[in-house]
Formats: C-alpha cells, structure tokens, sequence
C-alpha cells in the first residue's frame, strides 16, 4: 500500500474556511480521498471522512457514528441550538427518534405521495404562468424557489390565498439562516409573523384535525402525550427547511447542470421527459446540495492506521464520498447516462438489487432523508412541466460563475446565486 | 411464530432494520436478517407486525 507508506503532502485546514473551497470544493476533497482518508482537523478540533465506502460505512453504524448533540447520558436542552426551536434533528440513535420519524415518515412516500402528485403538476404550471410570456425567467427565485414552499404549504392545507405572504416568510427565513447581521434580524421577524399566524391554526387542528400533514403533527403522540405547540412549530420550521429549501436548490442545480455544464445532455431530456429523474440523480451525486453531514463517536474508531477518539466531532463527506474514483468510473463527468450509478428511487439501505453504488445525497441508514421520494418526484414534476412549455431554452450568460455554498458557517445548501435561462414560446 | 422475508420481493428498503433494530439486522447484500427466531412475546410480536406493515415490498410476513 503505496498510499498509507509514503508522506502524505500537508493539507492546511484553514482551506475548508475559503472562498475556494465553497466554491470548488472537489480538488480538496480528492486531496483528502487520496492522500488523508481519515484526516485529523486540529484547526476546527474535527475529523474528517472522504472516501465512498468509508462514508458508507459511517451512515451505516449508528451504534459508533452517532448524530445527537448532546451525550446520551447527559442533560439537553431541546431546541436551544436551532433557531427553528425543537426538532428531529437534535435527536441521535434513540427510539425517540423512530417515533419522530413515524409521525410523519409515511406522508412523504407511498400512495400518499401518489395522491398529492396532481396537486404539484397544478403548482408547477401556475408558478410556470407568471413568467412564460417573458421569454426569459431567472430560475432560482421565480421557479425553483416558488414551487416546493408552495407544495409543502398545500400539504399542510394552509390557506391557498395566503400563499405569498407564506413563500415570503420562508424565503426570508432561510436568508437569515446563514448570513447574519441584518438577513438574520429579518428572519426572525419572518419567523414571528409566521408563528402569530400559525398559532391559531395549530389550537383548530388540534381540535378538529383533518387530513392534513399538520393536523396530523399536531395530534400525533409520542409516548401517550401530543407534542407541545413549541414542539409543533419545530417539526413546521423543519419541514420548510429541509423539505423546501433542499428541493428548490435541487431544481436550480438540475437546470444549470444542463445549460452550462452539459447543453448537449439538455436536448435528450427535452426529447425523453423520463430522463429528468437521471438528470436528478446524477446532480444529487455530482454536486449534491447537501456534501456534508455531521456525527459524533460514541467510542474509539480505528481507521487507516489512525484512531479517532470516542466522542469526536466527524465530517463525513458525501460530496467527496460521490465523486471516488473507487466507486464511479470518471467521477468528475457529469453524465445522465451513466451506467454505473443507480438511477432509480433510492433505499435507505445504500444498496440496489441491479447491484449498482447509489449516490450519497441523501445520507443513509438511520437518519436518512424522509423526503427522499418527494423530492425526486417533485424536482422531476416541476422540471418536466417547464420543459414542455418552452423550446429552444438557453443560459442567457455566456459564462456563470457556477454553483457555490452560501458561506462558510451557514454549511450551506448549494446552489448558483442566480440563474437565467432565455426561451422561445 | 417466525417472521419469513419474501428475497424475491424485497428491494432492501432498509425500513424493517432501521425501523426495528431489536428483530432485524442488514445483511452484507442489503436484505434484512432476522435476529429472533422464535417470536414469542407481545413487545417482540409488536415490532414484527409493525415492521410487517411498514415494509413497502410487502416481504415479510409472521408464520406459525
Ligand atoms: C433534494 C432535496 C433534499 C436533499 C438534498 C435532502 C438531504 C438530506 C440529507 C443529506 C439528510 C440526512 C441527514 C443526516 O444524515 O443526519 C436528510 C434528512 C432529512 N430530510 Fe431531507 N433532503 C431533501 C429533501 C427533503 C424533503 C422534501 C423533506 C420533507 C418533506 C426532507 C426531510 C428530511 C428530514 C425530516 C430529515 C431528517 C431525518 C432523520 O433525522 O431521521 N428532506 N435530508
Ligand atoms: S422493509 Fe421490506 S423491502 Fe425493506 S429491507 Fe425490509 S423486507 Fe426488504
């Protein structure tokens, strides 16, 4: 083993902080693959995983690879961390978990799904409507960033009349999300104004609960008693951020793959509609919105001639771990063909009957993406829908300057800050 | 009673081991192992049936 005898050249960490590496992060994460597979942070106190199987493996062994926050032993406040209050996500290994998760797991997936597929075939076409006539749309904020909030918002039967005044909250709430300062005051502001607003629909649905997905959080009980009304808002907030904010960053990078990176793949989609779930897939490996997920050890971790301590803060890449030589051939190739990646639905497994690698987007094992089949069939609706109504679609500028994380502390959802496509009718 | 996995049905989902660490575990392929072999009492009964209702390949079942 050439690799692990010879010295590894030195890897500053102060890389991970820079404009460059939100950016272009893959050159790192191939220096990383190849050279430090188990990289020791001093800088940032973390540890780092890059290669596929190795983050394959950390998803997999919740037992070692814990994600709570807080030690499972010890006192924790839910909901002092997020700004979003209480949530799934502060939660590790634990039955709590499974039971959070039930509440709402199946609604996302299923013949529940099914049912609410012609309500985003409406949505996408009237978000289509307000820009069609213009000839040219900018993506991110007039499609992309319309169509999930509004989808999630529809699932939880919030009144169709307010549906601006809500993608308006959502979309300043996530601003205020990463970037501080000023965007941060607005978010909170948006935050409130959502809660005033939804406070009262809680205590109704509460009371009569209906079908929908919020009638359903509110009354559902976890260990014989409903969740607190904080509690409900958390698993809301949650809902927009993970749900709506993921799927309309998929949907941005989906169309700028296909206008700048590939044009010459955009022509066999227009042509075969069924491609927009390859097109999916393939972004969610290449450059997927999410590269990183965080765990914590809950013992010692030999790995690569080098031990991580129990209780360490690790990095696993899934953003490195997609692009490894050792599991797709030409990773570096974005390609809606491709023959070695698994194309279809993904499991929460990681592992595929055709016996294909899957892509790591959406993590895997416990805590895995509940929205998994939403998103793909809502980014492959809502880009198909565009795609029938306009011919001859184009990247305005001759030159973008690509897609980038938003900045270093938010750990950003990936997207191009904008996005402009010229079409005829 | 013992829980049978139907290979030909299942498409490794995950849900049943990750739902139900206590009854299955993942093989080296993805399909699940059952960890008990003989159900006999009501907790372990309960995680059966509902690993059974939550499987969306309709593989496992519970047998006398
Ligand atoms: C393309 C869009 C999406 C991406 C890239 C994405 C990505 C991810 C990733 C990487 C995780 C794993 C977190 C971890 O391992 O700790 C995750 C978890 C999660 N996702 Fe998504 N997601 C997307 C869409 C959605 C949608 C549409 C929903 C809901 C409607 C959703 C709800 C969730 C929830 C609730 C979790 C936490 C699950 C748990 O902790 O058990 N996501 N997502
Ligand atoms: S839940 Fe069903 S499909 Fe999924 S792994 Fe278990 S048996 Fe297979």
């Amino acid at each position: 083993m050439s690799e692990a005898t010879s010295m590894p050249p030195p890897l500053d960490p102060r890389v991970f902080d820079s404009e460059e590496f939100q950016k272009d992060p893959f050159p790192i994460y191939k220096q990383l693959r190849d050279h430090h597979p188990i990289y020791h942070d001093r800088f940032h106190n973390r540890w780092i995983i890059s290669r596929y199987w190795d983050v394959d493996g950390a998803f997999q062994d919740n037992e070692s690879f814990d994600r709570a926050m807080y030690k499972p032993d010890g006192p924790y406040d839910f909901g002092s961390r997020h700004v979003f209050g209480p949530n799934i996500l502060e939660y590790g290994n634990s039955d709590e978990h499974r039971r959070l998760r039930n509440i709402v797991a199946g609604q996302f997936v299923g013949q529940k799904l099914q049912d609410f597929l012609p309500m985003i075939d409406q949505i996408s076409e009237e978000v289509i409507d307000r820009f069609i006539d213009k000839g040219e749309v900018e993506i991110v904020s007039e499609f992309a960033s319309q169509v999930p909030i509004r989808v999630i918002s529809n699932m939880m039967a919030l009144p169709r009349e307010d549906e601006d005044t809500f993608v308006e909250w959502y979309q300043l709430l996530i601003a205020g999300l990463g970037f501080g300062g000023e965007h941060l005051t607005r978010g909170l502001q948006a935050r409130n104004d959502m809660w005033d607003y939804i406070d009262p629909l809680i205590k109704e649905r509460s009371k009569n609960p209906g079908e929908d997905l919020l009638s359903r959080i509110c009354v559902a009980e976890i260990e014989g008693s409903r969740m607190t009304v904080e509690e409900v808002k958390g698993f809301i907030s949650l809902l927009l951020a993970a749900g709506g904010d993921t799927t309309e960053k998929a949907i941005a990078n989906m169309w700028y793959h296909l206008l700048y990176t590939r044009p010459d793949q955009l022509q066999d989609v227009i042509d075969n509609p069924a491609l927009w779930e390859n097109v999916f897939t393939e972004m969610m490996r290449y450059d997927p919105v999410v590269h990183a997920q965080f765990r914590y050890t809950t013992r010692e971790i030999p790995l690569y001639n080098d031990v991580i301590p129990e209780r360490a803060g690790v990095i696993l890449y899934l953003g490195a771990g997609n692009r490894d030589e050792r599991a797709f051939k030409d990773p570096d190739t974005f390609d809606i063909h491709r023959d070695d990646l698994h194309m279809g639905r993904e499991n929460r497994s990681g592992r595929y009957k055709d016996g294909k690698n899957g892509h790591l987007g959406f993590g895997i094992g416990q805590h895995f993406c509940m929205g998994y089949a939403m998103a793909r069939q809502e980014s492959a609706i809502a880009c198909s829908k565009l795609a029938e109504r306009i011919k001859n679609p184009k990247g305005k500028m001759a030159d973008h300057p690509g897609i980038s994380s938003p900045n270093i502390d938010s750990g950003g959802f990936r997207s191009p800050q904008d996005l402009w496509m010229t079409f005829d009718k | 009673m013992k829980v049978k996995i139907d290979k030909n049905k299942c498409y490794m989902s995950g849900e049943c081991y990750y739902n139900h660490p206590e009854l299955f575990k993942m093989d080296d392929e993805g399909y699940p192992i059952v960890l008990v072999d003989e159900i006999n009492d009501d907790a372990m009964k309960k995680h059966a049936l509902e690993a059974i209702e939550v499987c969306p390949a309709v593989a496992l079942s519970l047998e006398e």
